[in-house]
């Protein structure tokens, strides 16, 4: 191999860790931002964040199983069947052990603080061994014609076409979740909320909707995501915590509760990963990860994007 | 109470002719007792508030001026950290069981203390924030052209965001937000808080603009000679009661210095 050569193939890696890794950002931001967005508006650290992409998952592979349709149009049913668990989730449950709550029973605020944690800790025992209940052990995985699909691009570069779908699909989320936000009156409470949920009321918003609102939209996009994860590879009812990491690490590098964040987050994590796999082997991908991860709080705790 | 002050616009707002003869009260507080948590706060307080005029409530610190306009807003309806006993009226309607964004609704809403803007959000998402209420989106536009005449420089500053503006800037996007909601009762809580006295001198010219365009206001004021010049009635609090209660008129500078500082002249209960 001459030295042109060697030049060529060292810009193809890096040209391939750059596309691969910007797609699978955008898969990553899908499944992290449900998890910056209800840490942004009500301070809450969804345990269950990862249990509840599973579950979409296999609500996914239950439509699919009824109605031969296209996964892409099973969202039409999971998205709003979503929304509707995370809206119910937060006001049946999670808005009885609030600060706010907790103070209106007499307890300390500190409770308040601890008790949303501990509860999602327990949904999410709750929901894998549901699953498991209900689909035994079996790994799944949802067909589609798309999986082994790639646009090529040069001889020596290709990206998945899936990967590719998944990135506007990202892209596309992204830009209405920041309009829906920036320019609606149920998202311009939901910000005015997550600045000061005293004073809200005072605007006529009522925060408890609110927040109900905000885990919805969380889980519908989580619901996204896991009909993506079941796209993708097979999964099981204990694979939740290992997509909770992938979301914690995206949000930690994006900066907590910013969606754009999760986005840049998502990219940073997957181009790193995906080089450090080409130089360094498979092994290196998770340990790659975690020392961006690393960096990121050593040197910017608060994140690249904090608000 | 005053009689110069116009009728409310509002459709539907007085009953049919109560106003010519005697004005009936707006909002009627009676018996109200605050609690936070055990320690008790407002004492049996009682007054009325009749449509188009301005209350100014004076009280040294302490008083239980800002658990009053709290209590009328439902913000003190928290359970066992803070609530309320007595009963809170308007216009035959009882506010003091209902949740804040309930009394919003209703037509009362407060101007907070320390202005308590939503620091992230720019000066027009601010005030468009306050136009939540299904029955104000509709004219939100037309709410925020009048906003913005009001206080023209908001509309020059419309996309910045507000923890960068002045204090004075930061009271008239305070005042906007709340008249977003189209409110028929202002409850203003410390106004003058850590502005300059020319700014403040602005502030009430804008307070007595809005009570000219309709609504009833309620203003907590420390400056007690401020608070006289702005008022058509006044009520003076000491330690969670309210000793002293008239136009500013007919009561003497002596008569109101010795009610907030608690001496015994003047002590009187409504």
């Amino acid at each position: 191999m001459n030295f042109d050569e060697a030049l060529y193939w060292t810009f193809i890696d890096i040209a391939n860790g750059f596309l691969t890794g910007t797609m699978i950002g955008g898969y990553y931001a899908i499944i992290s931002i449900g998890l910056a967005l209800t840490f942004g508006v009500m301070r809450l650290v969804n345990l269950a964040h990862g249990d509840m992409l599973i579950v979409a998952a296999y609500l996914a592979s239950v439509i699919l199983a009824l109605v031969p349709i296209s996964p892409f149009a099973s969202l039409i049913v999971i998205a709003p069947l979503m929304f509707g668990i995370g809206y119910f989730l937060q006001r049946g449950l999670l808005n009885r052990v609030s600060v706010q709550s907790m103070e209106a029973k007499g307890l300390p605020p500190s409770f308040g603080l601890m008790s949303p944690i501990l509860v999602t800790f327990g949904l999410g025992i709750f929901v894998a061994h549901g699953l498991l209940e209900i689909f035994s052990s079996d790994a799944r995985q949802i067909r589609n014609s798309l999986a082994f699909t790639a646009i090529r691009l040069s001889d020596d570069l290709n990206i998945s076409l899936l990967r590719l779908i998944f990135f506007v699909i990202a892209l596309a989320i992204l830009v209405a979740l920041q309009l829906f936000l920036r320019r609606t009156h149920v998202g311009r409470a939901i910000r005015a909320a997550s600045d000061d949920a005293q004073i809200a009321p005072l605007m006529g918003i009522s925060t408890p909707h609110v927040y109900g609102v905000a885990l919805g939209i969380s889980l519908a996009v989580a619901g996204t995501a896991g009909v993506m994860i079941g796209m993708l590879r097979s999964f099981q009812p204990f694979d939740g915590p290992q997509f909770l990491l992938i979301a914690f690490g995206v949000v930690i590098i994006g900066g907590l509760g910013s969606i754009v964040g999760s986005l840049v987050g998502g990219v940073l994590l997957g181009i790193t990963q995906v080089l450090a796999g080409t130089y360094f082997g498979p092994s290196a991908q998770l340990v790659a990860g975690y020392m961006l991860i690393l960096v990121v709080l050593a040197f910017r705790p608060q994140g690249l994007f904090a608000r | 109470m005053s009689t110069s002050a116009p009728e409310t616009q509002r459709p539907g707002a007085a009953p049919a002719g109560a106003g010519r003869a005697r004005r009936r009260a707006l909002l009627t507080v009676s018996g109200l007792s605050a609690y936070y948590g055990e320690l008790r706060a407002l004492f049996d307080v009682g007054f009325q508030v009749t449509s188009g005029e301005v209350l100014s409530i004076i009280g040294a610190n302490g008083a239980g001026k800002s658990t009053l306009l709290k209590s009328i807003v439902g913000m003190m309806n928290r359970g066992k950290a803070a609530h309320i006993e007595g009963v809170i009226d308007f216009r035959g309607r009882r506010l003091d069981r209902l949740t804040t964004e309930k009394v919003v609704e209703a037509g009362v809403t407060l101007v907070p203390e320390g202005r308590r803007l939503f620091a992230r959000l720019s000066v027009e998402d601010n005030l468009l924030a306050g136009a939540f209420l299904p029955r104000c989106r509709q004219s939100a536009p037309k709410k925020l052209k009048e906003v913005y005449d009001l206080f023209p420089r908001l509309r020059e500053r419309r996309d910045q965001v507000v923890s960068q503006m002045s204090g004075g800037e930061q009271q008239m996007v305070a005042i906007g937000r709340a008249l977003m909601s189209s409110p028929e009762i202002i409850l203003f809580d410390e106004l003058s808080l850590g502005l300059a006295p020319a700014v403040v001198d602005d502030v009430y010219r804008n307070v007595k603009r809005i009570n000219e365009r309709g609504a009833t206001c309620i203003v907590i004021e420390q400056d007690m000679r401020r608070a006289m010049a702005v008022a058509s009635h006044v009520l003076v609090m000491l330690e969670g009661r309210v000793v002293l209660e008239g136009k500013p008129a007919d009561l003497s500078d002596a008569e109101v210095t010795a009610a907030y500082f608690g001496s015994d002249v003047g002590r009187a209960h409504p």
